[in-house]
């Protein structure tokens, strides 16, 4: 470890790559590795998934209740495949995953993959204006708790960090809309967009099924705007469960970096406060951060449940509740094994982008 | 991954520079002052490149204006499916009932059943209804509607018989035949059977068009909405399901019911009733139909520029002896017939509906003294001059003196069970509030306990609970939809209940063409089973409509007759 790395750690893998060193053979060996290892995470996260379900019942026992004679609830369970034996289930299960197939519901005989696309947009959408607001949120605020450590402006942040994911969401959800769409009526309570946008966006010829990008890609302001202001309140909800794991990741981070040597060589130059913090301390301390999100994405994914239902904010978490209250497990299975892959695949990705900005990571 | 340009995304979206402060003109750091901002925008750009393609119905620019006036109703029901022969449920048939036709149907607050598609029927034969239609029927999409299509719909609904289906509805349906393109024939399995032609205003008898919907199966919404397949008063012109639909004037409809006074209707569906009831307040619902709270309706009471429209509905609820398992019931070691229905009529004799309707409901639901909610015609009180202090309360002396009578010793020990999550979450309070009405008489104990929609079915079918808690919803406005369903032999409450006498009244008010004859039938019934008691009507349900000032068309007090059509609807 030399004091010039500390400094100035190369910023990207090309240039080590471009070398012709090891570490482009790390690089790639590092991604195969991991790219392998989503395979082995999915399949025990779908098989869990699988079991649970089957824990309850079949499906279609569960979404039917007393209302089938035996002998409908019999032709029932054959044409859904749930009379043959578990394993034989589990493995065409596994079939259809592998091929994009995630069954049909029981109750409204959809396949669970349009389910899967037409509610996934929403769900996205609302999940990147959380990630926006928790690193809007916490990665300042961290390093300002950082700099003042242990002083009252640190104090107030990290019991504001620790409040912000002890409260329920849906908590906080019913809170913001009660102060700013109800009392100061300053936003709107409810949905993804106004009934007048919603429709101009939906009619548009292609569509995304992510409102803000169909709102921008039609050029038209009012529906940007409009789209804008419905998103506030369920993005900075689901973001503050995040904002504040991040803002307590980033002040220990930066607390740790602070007191490297490096950092006190650039001190003894006299470089101090946000300076100190900003060019030579936060680069080394957000490394970890990235992947610390990464496992955030599975906390997102199960808020964007409670802050769906508390906004009728229409996505995959809003369909996972309704189809819970009619006992579907095809469709909560489905869902559910969709929230696997994306857990999976993300860490994948912040595992990618990782080792892209910190080399160390790959070895 | 290595890309040059996955690369330098990677570096700056999370440098250190990205969060210098102080002005620089270095393209990179100006990229890295960004850097959050960028990574939104990629994935955004990354979605937008994945789009798909969607008929377009070319709705208006927001801040357009559009000079015509559009309803907005607000509803928490949920729809399972646009196919008549896939649902029978209240979200479904909200829209099914505006957007397609039946022969018949009733009208202005009436039971009256009176032609809408169809121009006559006839009782041709004792077991044969002729039905004329309309000349120049035609659906939306411009296809004829002749009796090919009514004899296809009811082919159709028998043989899918989907269990989310009306199909039980045409029980007594031999066949359907189409003689003639304006003429169809009803064959049924019972002569007489008066009741046939509410069955055709139902779910059940709606006509789809057969060159758009399979005879086989269940046809998915977004076809349906695709072809048009429209014969009722509204056509849908976009539909996100269980979202947000729109609705526009069906030019096409010929019917009874004739053409909306609001041509433009947009349904918007809640999950959650809280966030319905702030719509409304705030102006962006017009209407509410089905369902807010009853704290939440209590509160928009005189609210102003609200107008809560309240009346009786036709659900009631109920609690149902299972004659085999309850206190001194057939199958326990202690039977007895006559201590048996001792205890049912204790328990009668005990509960007191109007603090039940007062307390748990606020007056939104009021006492029910017979299965037949009152404003149904045949409806009586039957159980009033028989129970409790003979005017409707309850009596502890009355059910006292029938337990000594028969030797029951007392308390009696009552294993009630009850649901949490099909009948309302007022239910809790409701069974608590019984729990504590005939415990506080010091003649029963009660063990109060709850089970999950999804296994009460079974296990009440099972014998599983002596006594337990039941609601039922009308299929059509007939006194005979509350009798059989609960007394006759093949009963849908299946509680043991058996009584030749009521079976055969049944079989003669389902088959009286004579109606003041039918409504003696019926009230004989009523006092028949209010005797033996095997079940206890406890509360008659109400029907709630929320409007905005300047909507007009609900009128201030609802019957349980009341049917609501958006047509009706103004708005000013």
């Amino acid at each position: 470890m030399t004091t010039t790395v500390e400094l100035d750690p190369p910023p990207t893998a090309a240039p080590a790559a471009a070398t012709g060193g090891g570490g482009g053979h790390g690089l790639l060996r590092y991604l195969v590795v991991r790219f392998l290892l989503i395979i082995p995470t999915v399949l025990v996260l779908v098989s869990v998934v699988f079991l649970l379900m089957r824990v309850a019942g079949n499906p279609i026992t569960s979404a039917f209740g007393d209302r089938l004679t035996q002998a409908q609830l019999h032709a029932k369970l054959v044409q859904a495949g749930y009379e043959r034996p578990l394993l034989s289930q589990y493995l065409d299960y596994l079939r259809g995953i592998a091929t994009g197939n995630f069954g049909r519901t029981a109750t409204d005989d959809t396949p669970v993959s349009q389910v899967l696309l037409t509610y996934g947009a929403a769900t996205l959408e609302l999940a990147c204006y959380a990630l926006f607001v928790a690193v809007l949120i916490g990665v300042p605020l961290g390093m300002v708790a950082a700099r003042y450590r242990d002083r009252a402006p640190d104090v107030v942040l990290r019991l504001g960090a620790i409040l912000s994911y002890a409260t329920p969401v849906f908590f906080v959800g019913l809170l913001l809309k009660l102060v700013f769409a109800v009392w100061l009526g300053w936003l709107p309570d409810n949905g993804r967009a106004g009934i007048d946008v919603q429709l101009y966006l939906e009619n548009q010829s292609s569509t995304t099924g992510v409102y803000l990008v169909d709102a921008l890609r039609s050029g038209n302001g009012a529906a940007v705007e409009d789209v804008l202001r419905h998103a506030v309140l369920p993005g900075i909800t689901l973001g503050l469960l995040v904002a504040g794991v991040l803002l307590r990741l980033v002040r220990t981070n930066l607390i740790g970096t602070l007191s490297t040597d490096y950092v006190e060589a650039a001190r003894s130059r006299g470089v101090g406060g946000f300076r100190l913090i900003s060019r030579h301390a936060a680069r080394p301390a957000l490394i970890p951060v990235i992947t610390v999100m990464g496992l955030q994405i599975a906390g997102l994914l199960g808020g964007a449940v409670l802050t769906e239902t508390t906004f009728e904010w229409k996505g995959l978490g809003y369909e996972l509740a309704h189809y819970l209250t009619v006992r579907d497990y095809a469709a909560v299975q489905g869902i559910v094994a969709l929230f696997a892959v994306i857990v999976a695949v993300t860490n994948f990705l912040v595992d990618v982008l990782a080792a892209l900005i910190d080399p160390r990571v790959r070895y | 991954m290595n890309s040059p340009s996955t690369n330098t995304f990677s570096t700056d979206a999370f440098s250190a520079d990205a969060f210098s402060a102080g002005p620089n003109g270095h393209r990179t750091r100006g990229r890295r002052g960004l850097s959050v901002l960028s990574l939104g925008a990629a994935t955004l750009l990354a979605l937008t490149a994945c789009t798909s393609e969607r008929s377009g119905t070319g709705a208006a620019a927001p801040g357009s204006g559009s000079p015509t006036k559009t309803v907005t109703i607000g509803t928490t029901d949920q729809v399972v499916s646009l196919d008549p022969a896939g649902s029978w449920d209240a979200g479904s048939g909200a829209i099914e009932t505006e957007v397609y036709a039946t022969l018949l149907s009733t009208r202005d607050g009436t039971t009256d059943v009176t032609p809408d598609l169809a121009a006559s029927i006839e009782l041709t034969s004792p077991k044969q209804y002729t039905v004329t239609l309309k000349p120049g029927l035609t659906f939306a999409n411009g296809d004829p509607l002749t009796s090919a299509d009514v004899k296809f719909s009811f082919d159709r609904q028998l043989r899918i018989a989907d269990p989310n289906g009306p199909s039980p509805l045409l029980y007594d349906l031999a066949s359907t035949a189409a003689p003639t393109p304006d003429t169809v024939v009803f064959t049924l399995k019972a002569a007489n059977d008066s009741l046939f032609p509410q069955v055709l205003t139902t779910q059940a008898g709606i006509i789809v068009d057969h060159k758009v919907f399979p005879a086989d199966k269940v046809l998915d919404d977004t076809s349906i909405v695709a072809a048009k397949p429209w014969d009722g008063q509204y056509a849908v012109t976009s539909y996100a399901k269980n979202s947000l639909a729109t609705f526009t004037a069906n030019s096409a409809y010929k019917g009874q019911l004739g053409t909306p006074k609001t041509s433009n209707i947009q349904l918007k569906y809640y999950t959650d009733a809280s966030n319905l009831k702030l719509d409304v307040q705030q102006g962006a619902v017009d209407v509410v139909y089905r369902t807010l709270s009853i704290p939440d309706l209590e509160s928009l009471t005189g609210k102003n520029g609200i107008t809560v429209h309240t009346g009786s509905g036709n659900g009631i609820r109920f609690i149902v002896f299972d004659l085999k398992t309850q206190p001194y019931g057939s199958k326990t070691p202690q039977a007895d017939p006559a201590k048996a229905l001792a205890v049912r009529e204790a328990v009668a004799d005990s509960v007191d509906r109007e603090q039940l309707a007062q307390q748990v409901y606020k007056n939104t639901y009021q006492p029910l003294y017979s299965s037949v909610p009152q404003g149904i015609a045949g409806a009586t009180e039957s159980l009033k001059p028989l129970y409790g202090d003979k005017q409707g309360g309850p009596s502890t002396a009355a059910a006292a003196r029938v337990l000594s009578a028969a030797g029951v010793k007392t308390p009696v020990t009552l294993n009630l069970e009850y649901n949490t999550d099909h009948y309302g979450s007022s239910s809790t309070d409701e069974y608590a509030l019984i729990k504590n009405q005939l415990e506080s008489t010091g003649l029963f104990k009660v063990n109060l306990q709850s089970t999950l929609w999804s296994q009460y079915g079974t296990e009440r079918v099972a014998d599983q609970f002596p006594l337990y808690q039941l609601g039922w919803y009308a299929d059509y406005l007939d006194a005979d939809d509350y009798l059989s369903s609960f007394f006759a032999a093949s009963s849908w409450v299946s509680n043991g209940y058996q009584d030749p006498a009521v079976d055969k009244l049944i079989a003669q008010e389902e088959t009286e063409a004579d109606p003041a004859k039918r409504v003696a039938e019926i009230e004989e019934i009523q006092d028949k089973v209010a005797l033996t008691l095997p079940i206890i009507p406890l509360l008659q349900g109400s029907t709630a409509i929320v409007t905005r000032g300047g909507i007009g068309g609900v009128p201030a007090t609802l019957t349980s007759a009341y049917v609501f059509r958006w047509a009706d609807l103004t708005k000013s």
